[in-house]
């Protein structure tokens, strides 16, 4: 997979994704409040937090999905805010979603080859009368179908290429849904909950693949996470998330024994028991 | 912690997984189906054009070639219709308002009305074009709108446009204009039913062709995406606004061709040719054949447009209900001799409520069969038909009518009710026997009404077994 602007990240301190002060609420209920993140070329940042924390809505907001309230959200400095989620994903910014979301009635390869609609050209007039350069942009759209689902393997090559999305496994779909996103070619990659789900072994080959999308595959990742073995394996940096409110920030060690983190997953009273 | 992970076997891995391409290929749907699908699309076109061609040649009625430009028009209509509905996925209630303006602007420069006769190389495309336009305005304000609400509002602009036909003195309301021009073409003029014949399918490969290519382009596969799941597709690159009202126009523009084949081909426009009957046909079309699917929507046309046709006449219609309910019990009913059984215990129960009824109320049975058909003549003997429906047997006027209809609707609703399904089948003997009563003696009469009843209750069956239409893919969905 070619490199999408990575330079291994930790030598240049600007940040790709600057999140400022960022609020979002539903009808009075706070979802995020004041919120700051940043996120570094080249870094893998997980969130973590209870459920309700936060974490969706922060990539929904992120995505173009919702609108703040308030804050501002900056991709490579520029702000995004209030972009169509179209325009976001064609800036870089391109996401799996928790539930999973695919197309389930399109083949395994069109749901990977509709992904590349942002960085492809060829109008409806030129694809009637199947111009050569029409031609050559549906071969190459193909070709990186095909490389993206090599990318796990043998499970979505093959025959099962041809065969609808629906006929997959529950794991198998979560992988088309990375390879769906890595064909849009984006710069940041953000996975919510890739091992839901997942049986112990696949979450490990999770974990190694996340690592791959970074070393292979040049991107940028911000990631949700549950498993803590995976988050653990894979994070330069977790952030934890509360009520909408960032209670920790810092390396796995920092933030797994951080007072606040503890508190929220098991609550006051559960520590003083001791 | 990961050394132990890397001890489990790996789950998944093992001979059924490595076999499974082989044991898939060896069904035999499957070989064909992708027999099917190696053949060029062209080669499959060419297929189906040629044999259709020569059509024209075979046939030697003006009537018969009539329903064929007629079924090729409506082919049109479906190809169109299933951009918006097959592929979009957006329930498009205004479509034939755009048929209708097809043949009303090409009214607009080819008429004497008009006073005008343009070239059809520029009528045609200006024709299509401006309908497309006008079908992406139309989109405009609703383009945010989504399931329920975008059928709502492009029915109200079919209601408006036939208002305003009707009303308006500069369209000659209800009477329409009725000196259209024909298709003139470098000075030579297409008059013979041959020439419409041929250019409506030429238009038609043309169309098809052309939505073959775009649906196995970008625009198709984001087309199919957004019909799939419009957040998803909005957040993997693709502005799903811009490509509904691009889908919208796309239907339009194809509709907008028909009409404009449609109202030379006539001779004249009227409001009445574009109302919902009409919309609803076109939607039985797309419907039955299978949506999404241009093949099926295609067969769909033919199949709709060939049985309204076909009931039309009493000489055929009869055919054209006992062969469907036949086909439908055969396809229905498993294991396969139950159909047969069902069959022939209607017709046992037939011959004896006939006997009874022969020898208690003879004038209940005195009628003589409307249906010319062979087989109405086989049923008459077999058959309630009274002697005179309308003022049968001592009842008030066309209360004996009414009564069957009333007993045989009722008695379908009440054999939904029975849970058991012997019981079921048992009960359908009496349905069925009273469903051939009523055709004979009360719906073949009166062909307009029974034609779509017929159409209405195909469709009804059709959905019960095969939701997805004849060609259609049936569609899942699990979260």
């Amino acid at each position: 997979m070619e490199r999408p602007g990575a330079n291994g990240g930790v030598g240049e301190r600007r940040p790709l994704l600057e999140v400022r002060s960022l609020s979002l609420s539903f009808g009075g209920l706070a979802c995020l409040s004041d919120l700051d993140l940043e996120v570094y070329e080249g870094e893998i940042v997980s969130v973590i937090g209870p459920n309700g924390a936060g974490k969706t809505s922060l990539f929904n907001v992120i995505s173009g999905v919702y609108r703040p309230d308030a804050g501002d959200i900056l991709f490579r400095g520029e702000s995004i805010v209030g972009l169509d989620p179209h325009e976001v994903a064609r800036r870089g910014i391109c996401r799996t979603f928790q539930t999973l979301r695919l197309f389930l009635n399109m083949s395994v390869k069109e749901n990977v080859m509709a992904a590349a609609y942002g960085h492809t050209k060829a109008g409806v007039l030129r694809s009637v009368l199947r111009t050569p350069g029409m031609r050559r942009e549906e071969r190459e759209i193909e070709r990186l179908a095909e490389e993206r689902l090599g990318f796990f393997g043998q499970r979505l090559i093959g025959y099962r290429m041809r065969q609808p999305a629906y006929s997959l496994s529950y794991a198998n779909r979560r992988r088309l849904e990375i390879a769906r996103a890595t064909a849009a070619k984006p710069t940041l990659l953000l996975l919510d909950e890739p091992a839901a789900g997942m049986n112990p072994v696949e979450t490990q080959e999770m974990t190694e693949l996340i690592g791959r999308l970074r070393g292979e595959g040049g991107y940028t990742i911000l990631v949700i996470e549950h498993d803590m073995h995976v988050v653990e394996g894979i994070s330069d940096r977790v952030v934890a998330l509360d009520h909408g409110v960032k209670i920790a920030e810092g390396s796995f060690e920092e933030v797994a024994t951080h007072p606040a983190v503890v508190e929220a997953y098991l609550g006051t009273t559960g520590v003083e028991r001791t | 912690m990961s050394s132990e992970r890397q001890m489990v076997p790996r789950i998944g891995v093992d001979q059924w997984v490595a076999t499974a391409e082989e044991r898939r290929l060896r069904t035999l749907g499957v070989r064909l189906d992708e027999a099917v699908a190696r053949v060029p699309f062209a080669l499959r076109l060419l297929g189906i054009a040629l044999p259709v061609a020569l059509y024209p040649v075979l046939v030697d009625s003006e009537y018969l070639l009539q329903v064929g430009i007629d079924t090729l028009v409506f082919v049109l209509l479906g190809l169109g219709l299933n951009v918006a509905v097959g592929w979009v996925g957006l329930l498009d209630l205004g479509y034939v308002a755009f048929f209708g303006l097809g043949a009303y602007l090409y009214a607009a420069v080819a008429s004497e009305y008009a006073g005008r006769h343009w070239d059809a190389l520029v009528a045609v495309p200006a024709v299509v074009a401006a309908v497309a336009v006008i079908g992406f305005l139309l989109g405009l304000p609703s383009r945010r709108l989504a399931g329920d609400y975008l059928a709502i509002v492009t029915l109200f602009f079919l209601q408006i446009f036939l208002v305003v036909l009707i009303n308006s003195g500069f369209t000659r309301g209800p009477n329409g204009i009725s000196n259209v021009l024909p298709l003139e073409v470098l000075g030579r003029q297409a008059v013979s039913l041959e020439a419409y014949f041929y250019i409506t399918l030429a238009a038609c490969v043309v169309v098809a062709t052309a939505l073959y290519l775009v649906n196995h382009s970008r625009t198709g596969r984001a087309w199919r995406a957004l019909r799939e799941d419009e957040l998803a597709a909005e957040l993997m690159t693709m502005p799903t606004n811009r490509l509904k009202l691009l889908g919208f126009a796309f239907g339009a523009g194809v509709a907008g061709l028909a009409g404009a084949l449609y109202a030379p081909q006539q001779g004249a426009v009227f409001p009445a040719n574009f109302d919902l009957v009409l919309l609803i046909t076109v939607y039985a079309m797309v419907v039955l054949g299978g949506a999404g699917n241009l093949f099926g929507v295609a067969v769909g046309a033919v199949i709709v447009t060939g049985s309204l046709e076909a009931l039309r006449s009493p000489a055929d219609a009869s055919w054209l209900f006992y062969g469907a309910l036949t086909v439908t019990l055969l396809a229905v009913l498993r294991p396969w001799w139950k159909a047969p059984a069902l069959l022939a215990a209607t017709v046992v129960f037939g011959l004896a409520v006939h006997e009874a009824v022969e020898a208690a109320r003879p004038s209940l049975v005195a009628g003589t069969p409307v249906g010319q058909a062979w087989i109405d003549g086989l049923v008459d003997g077999w058959v309630l038909l009274p002697e005179n429906i309308v003022t049968g047997d001592g009842l008030p006027s066309g209360a004996l009518g009414r009564l069957a209809y009333l007993a045989l609707v009722a008695s379908v609703l009440a054999l939904t009710l029975v849970r058991s399904s012997r019981w079921r089948l048992v009960g359908l003997v009496p349905v069925l026997y009273l469903a051939a009563s009523v055709w004979e003696s009360l719906l073949l009469p009166q062909p307009a009404v029974a034609r779509y009843i017929l159409i209405g209750a195909m469709l009804v069956a059709l959905m019960a077994f095969r939701p997805q239409g004849l060609f259609g893919r049936p569609r899942v969905e699990i979260v």
